[in-house]
């Protein structure tokens, strides 16, 4: 069953096309990883699906196409993790959580018992519960990060969007937060589209990859077909190697072109 | 949750203890522990001497009661409406004035002044008000549209842009215009700097349907104003019809705030210095802002009346005077504590 | 006795009772001129009614200050406004009241029975109706008639309508000697009325502009700027129309006088000035229309009978 589809999606900024007929299925659980130089329109893909850039086409979440007047009923079936999270410092934790129970809320009524019982779960499953009063300000990055993640969970929607979710953190919390969507994923049968820079990483926890080039699709596959040399030089313009490893991880290595 | 009842409860005293020394004091009248014995007295049931003469409480009733309670009602509106349009554009400097409200209003009234020499007072209308309120009205949806106009983008800097530009025209017109009726200087300036000297019960009743809307409507959004604190995009994305969240906000704000602008002229800084108060004592959250700057607004502008009758007397102080001796401290000293903080 | 002479009898009580009742107001009984009986309350001006004649009024007008001492009324005055300078007794009063910003408690505060404004700068007559405090609206003078008419309106609301009269027609006879004891010019003498030193100046229009009509003359304000009776004039129109005179009506507060002007740059040359026909005159004086209009305008003609000499 199709649990997200894309067809014939189109962006446009100002007359330039960002994105040129973008065309998927996604399954249920399915983690689908979007690659590509800057500027290729990886963002703008989530943007559309999250209903903040203006598309043609049509995307749909189990089979039925998004409304494009009713924000609640988006809201409710996709969860979107922006890039650089505007935070309010002196919010506490579980307020900014709460947030995530909007498209629940009626519009002017106030979040009801079982929202703020979902908020708590989700805190306890994330290990933010004893942060719960604190203020974000007082948060560091990768709590902050999880923090992020968590607020989408309560949203309790089918399909996450997640655009640079590691790109601030260190390698240790870029872990810990790619293991987390991913145990979740398993959990919940999450549907789940990334945007990211890191190319190993995407690899190692995406199902299949889509590179895109200029608004285009230009190759699509597991992480072993996609991540290739030759492709990579073609679009990234680097110059890498890729190294496979035992267990099926592809490793990406970039080179150095001159000399020490 | 029982903090939040206690500030409530604080807010409610403070403005209770405000209107009842508001009352108490001022240049005339009966001597001011007299007064609330004989307000005990005005009940049905109650018998109490307190000495006040039929004239004396005249003044009290007629003139000052008015008075207090219209500035109650001004300071609780500007207050809210000066919290909501931060909450709409996530800027804390931002006041009830931004988008042109001031500079129409007063456009509005220089017109009635420069044009209306002699009995304006004899009309059935009181053209001054209503001129005041359209001109702040129509100087907002200009600002309103020009500033949505261009570009599918919903930049809330265009749109604060936009009532600069708007309130650069209503002022430069209205500079023009007392340029060629310089007799009437005087009343526009005293008009501009606000006063609730001249507040009637009619004022009172004019004024408090638009601000009961206006405060209704900002209530019921307190709750999409905190969702609006991370931002448009992803407000957005948690099922918020921003626009529309911003335009009725921004809309009910200005009405309310029109309206007690054409009876008591500019009174500056109430809009900014009450919800900053607010958030230092109990936080950002706007289910706490916004309620509890209708009672802390209605309190400190009750409170800042009282040097405005008796600081200067016989004369009167213009209580926008009063407003911006306590504000400009507070507004240096906020953006003192910003600068070290962030 | 028959019913005529009940009738006469009841008259000659009635008046004699008001002759009585009025003796302390009046100061005296002027049995040539006017026929006018003494003051009978209740009085009715415009839609003001008085019961009583009032003995606290609080006046908030410079001009109707000056009208109140004039026709005796100074006795009832207990408070006027800051800038009620004239006469002398009134500015001994010490009540700093403000007509432009008023307090309206402090006002109560003094129990008036009569508060005179000139302007109404908001609520005010409103609320101090709902005090039932009567308050009489005296207006800017439009014309030198308004000015009669004030004066004479007062008396009545005073009770002091004897003395006002005599005032007005005093008033009246001055002006009327000082006009005909004038020769109108040909071509008619120019001049310039300076209001402060920004070159504020008033049309012919005005009630100012209407004093200089009386004697002819031109004003070179006119039509400089259609709609507007207080333009501001630019130095190179006064200079370039070279009045016959200059009026500085900006002596005290801008403290303009021949000298100051003659510094001025380009004024050098004008005929106002070495013919010395600039003429100051007292601020006060020229921006009220009470009885002191008279000084305003022998002032005017002391100036225009030396220039035609």
């Amino acid at each position: 069953m199709t649990a997200l589809g894309f067809c014939d999606v189109r962006v446009s900024y100002d007359g330039t096309e960002a994105v040129q007929s973008f065309n998927d299925l996604l399954h249920s659980g399915e983690w689908l990883c979007l690659i590509g130089p800057n500027g290729a329109g990886k963002s703008s893909v989530l943007r559309a699906a999250a209903g903040l850039v203006p598309y043609s086409g049509s995307i749909a979440i189990d089979q039925k196409e998004i409304p494009a007047t009713s924000v609640r009923w988006r809201a409710q079936h996709i969860a979107y993790v922006p890039q650089s999270p505007q935070i309010p410092l002196d919010m506490s934790v579980f307020d900014y959580v709460l947030l995530g129970r909007n498209p629940y809320v009626r519009h002017f009524a106030w979040e009801s018992k079982h929202d703020r019982d979902v908020v708590g779960g989700v805190l306890d499953r994330l290990d933010l519960a004893t942060f719960a009063r604190r203020p974000l300000g007082t948060l560091s990055g990768g709590e902050v990060q999880r923090l992020v993640i968590a607020r989408a969970l309560a949203q309790e929607a089918p399909v996450l969007l997640l655009d640079e979710p590691t790109s601030a953190l260190d390698i240790g919390h870029q872990q810990q937060a790619l293991e987390l969507v991913d145990s979740l994923r398993r959990e919940q049968g999450l549907t789940i589209v990334s945007a990211m820079h890191d190319l190993t990483l995407a690899g190692m926890y995406a199902d299949r990859l889509v590179l895109m080039h200029q608004g285009a699709r230009v190759a699509e596959g597991t992480a072993k077909e996609v991540l290739q040399p030759t492709v990579l030089s073609e679009f990234y313009g680097v110059s890498a190697r890729v190294h496979h490893e035992d267990d099926g991880t592809v490793v990406v290595i970039p080179q150095r072109t001159s000399a020490r | 949750m029982n903090r939040n009842r206690t500030w409530f409860v604080f807010g409610g005293v403070l403005l209770l203890l405000a209107m009842i020394v508001g009352t108490m004091i001022g240049p005339a009248g009966p001597t001011w522990w007299r007064i609330p014995l004989e307000f005990l007295n005005r009940l049905p049931f109650v018998q109490i001497d307190s000495g006040v003469s039929q004239q004396d409480w005249n003044i009290v009733w007629l003139i000052r009661t008015p008075r207090v309670v219209l500035a109650a009602i001004v300071g609780s509106m500007l207050s809210i409406s000066g919290a909501s349009y931060q909450g709409v554009f996530r800027n804390p400097l931002v006041d009830p004035y931004l988008l042109g409200v001031a500079a129409g209003a007063g456009l509005g009234a220089t017109l009635v002044f420069a044009f209306q020499r002699g009995a304006t007072e004899n009309w059935i209308v009181d053209p001054l008000p209503l001129a005041a309120f359209i001109g702040a009205l129509v100087a907002v949806l200009i600002t309103y549209v020009v500033g949505t106009a261009f570009g599918a983008t919903q930049s809330t800097t265009t749109l604060i842009l936009a009532g600069v530009a708007v309130t650069s025209l209503a002022t430069s017109i209205q500079a023009f215009i007392l340029q060629r009726n310089t007799d009437v200087v005087r009343q526009v300036y005293s008009w501009i700097l606000g006063r609730l000297s001249s507040a009637t019960w009619g004022d009172v009743r004019l004024v408090l349907p638009y601000v009961l809307l206006s405060t209704g409507v900002l209530l019921m959004h307190r709750r999409l104003l905190d969702v609006l604190r991370v931002g448009d995009d992803e407000a957005s994305a948690l099922g918020i019809n921003v626009r529309r969240v911003r335009l009725i906000v921004v809309l009910a704000a200005t009405l309310g705030t029109s309206a007690v602008v054409a009876v008591s002229g500019l009174i500056g800084f109430v809009g900014i210095i009450v919800p900053h108060a607010v958030r230092l004592l109990a936080g950002a959250s706007y289910r706490m802002v916004l309620p509890l700057s209708v009672l802390l607004g209605a309190a400190f502008l009750v409170f800042a009346d009282i040097p405005s009758r008796v600081l200067a007397n016989p004369a009167e102080t213009p209580i926008g005077v009063v407003t911006a001796f306590f504000g400009a401290p507070f507004f240096l000293y906020l953006l003192r504590t910003r600068n070290t903080s962030t | 006795m028959n019913k005529l002479t009940k009738a006469g009898l009841a008259g000659l009580f009635l008046s004699l009772t008001a002759v009585l009742a009025s003796c302390g107001s009046s100061s005296e009984m002027s049995s040539d001129t006017v026929a006018v009986t003494a003051d009978v309350f209740p009085v009715t001006v415009g839609d003001l009614t008085l019961d009583a004649q009032p003995t606290s009024i609080i006046s908030l007008s410079p001009t109707a200050t000056e009208m109140l001492y004039a026709i005796g009324a100074g006795p009832q005055v207990v408070a006027v406004d800051e800038y009620s300078n004239y006469p002398a007794e009134a500015a001994a009063l010490g009540t700093p009241l403000s007509g432009f910003e008023p307090n309206i408690e402090a006002i109560s505060g003094y129990s008036p029975d009569l508060v005179i404004i000139s302007y109404d700068p908001g609520s005010l007559v409103e609320q101090l109706s709902t005090l039932n405090i009567p308050v009489f609206v005296a207006g800017a003078a439009m014309s030198i008639e308004n000015v009669y008419e004030q004066i004479e309106q007062l008396g009545v609301l005073t009770g002091n309508s004897q003395k006002a009269i005599e005032v007005s027609q005093t008033l009246q006879a001055g002006i009327e000697e000082a006009v005909a004891s004038v020769q109108f010019s040909d071509p008619p003498l120019s001049y310039y009325y300076e209001l402060d030193n920004t070159y504020y100046s008033v049309t012919s229009n005005t009630f100012i502009g209407q004093i200089f009509n009386l004697f002819g003359m031109r004003n070179i304000a006119d039509n400089v700027e259609s709609g507007n009776d207080y333009p501001q004039l630019s130095a190179e129109v006064i200079v370039s129309a070279d009045p016959d005179f200059i009026f500085l009506a900006d002596t005290k507060c801008c403290a303009q006088d021949a000298t100051t002007v003659a510094a001025r740059d380009g004024w050098g040359g004008l005929k106002a000035l070495s013919a010395n026909q600039i003429v100051e005159l007292d601020d006060d004086v020229a921006s009220r229309w009470g009885p002191r209009v008279l000084e305003l305008i022998t002032t005017i003609r002391d100036a225009v009978v030396s220039a035609n000499s």
